[in-house]
């Protein structure tokens, strides 16, 4: 087996000793991927995605969308039905073994062995990463305030997530794979369990981190990937993301507001207009709403809008306007 | 659900004490058995099986006492219901609770985590069947009778090949399902529908519980070896449902 010691391809460059580093250090990267089950599809044929080396990439999507599939594949606990994975440097190949030794990863699904005591549950959860990754584990966990020496029947929800949390943070990993790590969580855990997340990804792990929780992706991430459908609809930058947001005004006119009202706003400095209902979001081709703003005063046969909102949308908001689906 | 070694050692001890006071109880009672013969034998008259039964007995005597209450009455069907509990849940028991993902998420192979649940199980099921068998020759002492060691290994190599198929076709089932108490009560059905075969003096040929018929442990003590057709294809069905189990076991999404 090549770890992360023993693998030393390319040495990185620059004064003092660099850490050994081997081909495909940190990356996931997936070519031609697609699975099915039945006649439903999971993700649709011919999914492309390179991440890493290093840094949290948001994985967003509504609920059936194909995120926890996805994840679920790269670590082999989910068949590939086709296409290539190649995480960390191991090719996905049979059980996914060779890619579940070099990567960590937290199910969504929160069914834990509740006659366990939560020192013994970390244990069994980090069977096959060795007396480190153990001990690491049980001090996350412990600096989480969690009982250990209780059973996990007695484990609130989020005690769960985070022992999860804590058996995922444990081995010395390149790859971290982490579904819905936070959900459940009261704002501080949250928060704690981010910082984490950050300086782990500051020390040059990739962590893919799905989440219902879009505040925690605007935190976190660095990249997001937008699946809807089982097909990636957005893979952008956060940033871009933000300075995309400040391009959209979302205006609500009065109820009984006269019709074609996308066809009124269209315009040279107008990209896309989304009619709601009486709720209108505008996404404008420059960052400046002041033409737009001027140009709607004048327009003829226009109620006066209600209000009119700039640069305060929500991640899911932003979604909604951005590529005209629910985010989650 | 067993899982673990703890699980295991627990579950194997429980059964072989179960089969330990079976045994005791039944070597204790053979002074007042062998006393009161015909009056049991007339008991045991209207059901041709048991009057059978009885006559082996007669015949045969200790040997064939012992084998009849510790293999045929305590070994087979008990055992039988031990490999079907500890054999449904192995899997299914991991579906059924949820438990899947975590178990598999390890870097562990399926194939070691599949071999280990299966040894495990069957050890359970076996161990004791051993254990108590070698205790037969102690308690014998104590009614002045006894047994060879060869015929008391012989015998119960022979029980546990009859009760490797059945555990390995329940855990096979396990593999794929993810109901246990539905596997269970299947597997359980289907082996008191055999015993109840056995019984039926015309059916009686069709019935498994014919492997472990009195007469073929007593031939086993005679010839000194197996019968190697009725044990051969024992475990070959033994292999081929474990090479069953193994590949839905790789296939199985969590």
């Amino acid at each position: 087996m090549t770890t992360r010691t023993e693998a030393a391809i390319s040495p990185s460059e620059g004064p003092g000793p660099a850490p050994p580093t081997y081909a495909g250090q940190g990356v996931i990267s997936v070519e031609g991927l697609g699975h099915r089950f039945g006649d439903k599809i999971a993700l649709q044929d011919g999914l492309n995605l390179t991440l890493g080396p290093g840094g949290v990439v948001g994985l967003l999507g509504p609920n059936g969308s194909g995120k926890s599939t996805l994840m679920r594949i790269l670590v082999g606990l989910v068949p590939k039905q086709m296409g290539t994975a190649v995480v960390d440097g191991a090719t996905l190949l049979g059980d996914g073994l060779a890619v579940r030794k070099r990567v960590t990863y937290a199910p969504g699904e929160l069914h834990l062995y509740g006659e366990m005591k939560g020192s013994e549950h970390l244990k069994l959860l980090l069977r096959g990463r060795g007396h480190a990754a153990v001990e690491k584990a049980l001090s996350i966990a412990a600096g989480l305030d969690l009982p250990l020496h209780r059973r996990v029947r007695g484990y609130s929800h989020g005690m769960k997530r985070q022992l999860l949390f804590a058996a995922s943070m444990g081995p010395d990993v390149r790859v971290r794979i982490l579904d819905e790590i936070s959900e459940g969580l009261d704002p501080t855990k949250r928060s704690q369990i981010l910082g984490r997340i950050e300086e782990d990804a500051d020390s040059g792990t990739t962590i893919l981190l799905s989440s219902h929780h879009l505040a925690e992706i605007d935190r976190a991430c660095k990249r997001i990937v937008f699946l809807n459908d089982g097909r990636i609809i957005a893979d952008e930058d956060s940033e871009a993301v933000r300075q995309r947001a400040a391009r959209v005004i979302k205006i609500r006119f009065a109820e009984g507001s006269e019709g074609l009202i996308e066809a009124k706003l269209q315009g040279d400095d107008v990209e896309r207009v989304d009619v709601e209902g009486n709720d209108v979001r505008v996404l404008l081709r420059e960052e400046d709403p002041r033409p737009f703003l001027g140009r709607l005063s004048g327009i003829q046969g226009l109620s006066a809008p209600q209000s009119v909102e700039h640069g305060k949308l929500s991640l899911r908001e932003l979604y909604r306007s951005l590529y005209g689906v629910e985010g989650t | 659900m067993i899982r673990g070694i703890k699980g295991y050692v627990l579950y194997g001890l429980g059964f072989f004490i179960v089969l330990e006071l079976m045994l005791f109880a039944a070597i204790f009672y053979w002074p007042t058995f062998a006393e009161n013969f015909s009056a049991i034998s007339k008991l045991a008259s209207p059901i041709p099986m048991l009057r059978n039964l009885t006559t082996v007995v007669k015949e045969e005597g200790i040997p064939a006492y012992v084998i009849g209450q510790h293999y045929f009455k305590g070994c087979s069907a008990l055992g039988t219901a031990a490999c079907v509990l500890f054999a449904a849940s192995a899997i299914a028991g991991e579906a059924h609770r949820g438990t899947m993902e975590i178990w598999l998420s390890r870097p562990v192979s399926r194939t070691r985590l599949l071999t280990e649940r299966w040894l495990g199980g069957l050890i359970a099921v076996i161990l004791p069947v051993f254990l108590s068998s070698y205790t037969i020759p102690y308690l014998l002492d104590m009614v002045d009778e006894s047994m060879q060691w060869d015929d008391i290994t012989r015998c119960s190599i022979h029980m546990c090949l009859f009760l490797a198929p059945i555990y390995a076709i329940t855990f096979a089932w396990s593999a794929f399902g993810s109901e246990p108490l539905r596997i269970s009560f299947v597997m359980l059905f289907l082996s008191i529908l055999t015993f109840a075969l056995y019984l039926v003096e015309s059916a009686t040929d069709y019935s498994l519980f014919r492997i472990v018929d009195v007469r073929v442990f007593l031939e086993i003590l005679k010839t000194k070896s197996f019968d190697w057709k009725m044990v051969g294809p024992l475990l070959a069905a033994t292999g081929i449902f474990y090479v069953v189990a193994l590949k839905a076991f790789q296939r199985r999404t969590p």
